[in-house]
């Protein structure tokens, strides 16, 4: 499954894209998190991968800021491998490999800051948010990246 | 050949034909060709553990200022570092705090980063006298300018840890590491069978004088831990070792959430196979070796105990708490510690590491007290009162009523059989009579936060201050409610010690 992170504006807060989107285009669509209000909103949802062009094009279409998010920023030479964050990960996005004990970072599972459990157990501080939701000032950055992401 | 010394392996480190395993690898061995084999084959076991190790820190002799000063209070980095001795020498705990950003960082971090040859900045103040009359310091520092840079760790490398989970409706932050709610998750420490105290459980070649591996330099054993508690499988040492040779790799401050800043220090010792009792030893599984599963949820000395758990169930990632799988997380790093056996394992090959004998063994029979208190511990029973109840059903106005009369803030509200279901304080009915609503129902706080007879004081006045409350319903074990507590009798109490 892939992860898009979608940043609905001010002026289309209330109509039900999304319902849409998923009866009328019949692409299945699972909710990761969501923050909306008056002013706006932000969900991050998964989508099978054959469908994230389309998908995209959609939202798109619809006036909604698509966003392709790496969630967490992990600073390899800092981490120790101690494990701190693993129990923590409610998503599986932490493993630790069982024959040298090294720990794993699986980003397209990780569920970003609607989760977050893991960064302040860090002990030697190598987790951090990448992309909040929340952010939307990192919006111009996330269309540059969302251009590559569906150039290629 | 039944015995083996140290001074036959230190030659056969010289001619280059020493055998050397890893503690992982010697059990593998006699796992496979047996005891006997492994005797005969193994000359030296390399054992390795790194892990977050609080009672850590480092004496640095600074050398004299001009005019000089006898230092009364120091900083390094903002964080204050002890002065235990004459005039510039200054010992950096681990655990000391920042105090520009506390939590974040600590001794632990300003060693690492005095390892690491980066510049740190000293600020010291002093009342002056005939000799040092300097009062005020300050200059930049990294460790080449100091004379003496040494580890002094006075309980590192416990021999096995427990392992700790969290049985409170919410996240605590402890120095075992960030434990869930409800038996979330659950956490340990320790390297199980690479672990050199486990290794040599009876401490036949562990002993003062013994020569180690130190956070990546040779160090030395110079003594049992505090808290050594070998009859309990919990011995400690007592460690030392040249910071200015040491590799930040292996030594690295570390901030555990809420609870403060720490030193994760990498130990390896290795364990001459003497003889055949020593081969049998290091063979210990992780199987073997049993930890407490300890709910950190309570707050006392005594943490109960909910069952016991392998090292190597520990390490598959998953136990089981109360019929309920958990994830469990090493706080230790197993791969570090795995590095720091095959270094030294490297080191003694290569002829870098020879093995020493100790001058004095430890002692196996010490006795762990808890501490003498003179002062009683006061408890939530000594100042309970009478709590003023309603039921759910009972309308505003008649709370209202009963606050005025009985000149409280909180009315708890009970059930038939007295069971708490939730509480309304005296800012609860104002605010409704603000928003026009008329149903108790609706401003009842369900979610209540509790305390009971046998609570210390202390920790019901910490939950309190944690959720910005004023008052705890005090209930017993079927959640019936006994009385309540409130923060004015916390004051009260306080009050009356302070006069008394």
């Amino acid at each position: 499954m892939a992860r898009i992170l979608l940043r609905f504006p001010e002026s289309i807060v209330d109509q039900p894209i999304i319902s849409q989107v998923i009866s009328e285009y019949n692409i299945s669509l699972n909710i990761l998190a969501a923050r909306v209000n008056s002013q706006g909103g932000e969900i991050l949802v998964e989508i099978p991968p054959e469908d994230v062009k389309r998908a995209v094009k959609l939202f798109r279409d619809r006036g909604i800021t698509v966003a392709f998010p790496k969630l967490i920023e992990v600073d390899r030479e800092k981490c120790l491998h101690c494990g701190a964050c693993y129990s923590l990960c409610p998503a599986g996005a932490i493993t630790i490999n069982k024959e040298d004990f090294s720990v794993i970072f699986d980003y397209e599972k990780c569920i970003g800051s609607s989760c977050a459990a893991c960064v302040d157990a860090c002990p030697v501080r190598a987790i951090t948010l990448s992309r909040e939701l929340g952010l939307l000032e990192r919006e111009n950055e996330d269309k540059k990246i969302n251009q590559e992401k569906v150039q290629s | 050949m039944n015995k083996r010394t140290i001074e036959e392996i230190n030659e056969k480190i010289r001619k280059g034909d020493v055998q050397v395993l890893t503690a992982e690898e010697m059990k593998k061995l006699v796992e496979s060709s047996g005891v006997e084999v492994a005797f005969k084959e193994v000359d030296v076991v390399t054992t390795g553990t790194f892990g977050a190790m609080c009672s850590s820190g480092a004496v640095i002799n600074l050398g004299h200022s001009d005019p000089p000063i006898k230092i009364q209070h120091a900083w390094i980095n903002d964080v204050p570092v002890c002065h235990p001795g004459a005039a510039v020498d200054l010992y950096i705990g681990a655990t000391m705090m920042s105090e520009t950003r506390p939590f974040e960082y600590g001794g632990g971090h300003v060693i690492e980063d005095l390892i690491s040859g980066k510049e740190v900045e000293l600020r010291a103040t002093s009342y002056g006298t005939d000799c040092y009359p300097r009062t005020r310091l300050r200059t930049i520092l990294t460790k080449h300018d100091l004379n003496q840079f040494y580890l002094v760790n006075f309980r590192n490398c416990y021999q096995r840890y427990v392992c700790a989970t969290n049985s409170r409706d919410e996240t605590i932050y402890t120095y075992m590491g960030k434990l869930l709610p409800n038996f979330g998750n659950a956490t340990f420490s320790g390297a199980g069978e690479l672990n050199p105290l486990m290794n040599d459980p009876d401490y036949e070649t562990i002993g003062v004088g013994t020569r180690i591996f130190l956070g990546g330099a040779q160090g030395y054993v110079i003594g049992e831990g505090t808290q050594h508690d070998p009859k309990n499988l919990s011995g400690t040492i007592m460690v030392r070792g040249d910071c200015k040779k040491m590799d930040p790799r292996f030594i690295r401050g570390a901030a555990f959430t809420r609870y403060g800043t720490t030193l994760y220090v990498g130990i390896g010792i290795p364990i001459p196979i003497l003889n055949i009792g020593l081969a049998k030893k290091t063979a210990i599984r992780d199987e073997d070796i049993k930890v407490p599963i300890v709910d950190y949820g309570v707050p006392v000395r005594d943490r109960p105990k909910l069952g016991w758990v392998s090292y190597k169930e520990l390490k598959s990632g998953t136990i089981t708490i109360k019929g309920k799988k958990v994830k469990v997380s090493p706080l230790s790093s197993l791969k570090v510690a795995k590095e720091i056996a095959e270094t030294l394992k490297r080191w003694i090959e290569e002829g870098l590491f020879y093995l020493t004998a100790p001058v004095e063994r430890l002692p196996t029979d010490t006795e762990y007290k808890p501490m003498k208190q003179t002062e009683e511990t006061v408890l939530v029973r000594s100042v309970v009162h009478h709590a003023v109840t309603c039921r759910e059903d009972e309308s505003i106005k008649d709370v209202a009523k009963r606050i005025i009369n009985q000149s409280v803030n909180h009315v708890v509200v009970v059930d038939e059989q007295e069971k708490l279901l939730g509480i309304v304080t005296s800012w609860d009915i104002t605010k409704a009579v603000a928003e026009g609503k008329n149903k108790l129902n609706e401003i009842i706080t369900r979610k209540v936060i509790t305390t009971t007879l046998d609570e210390p004081v202390e920790v019901a006045s910490r939950k309190m201050a944690q959720h910005q409350i004023s008052a705890l319903p005090v209930i017993d074990n079927d959640r019936r409610v006994l009385g309540i507590v409130t923060s004015e009798d916390i004051a009260k109490l306080l009050g009356r010690q302070r006069n008394g």
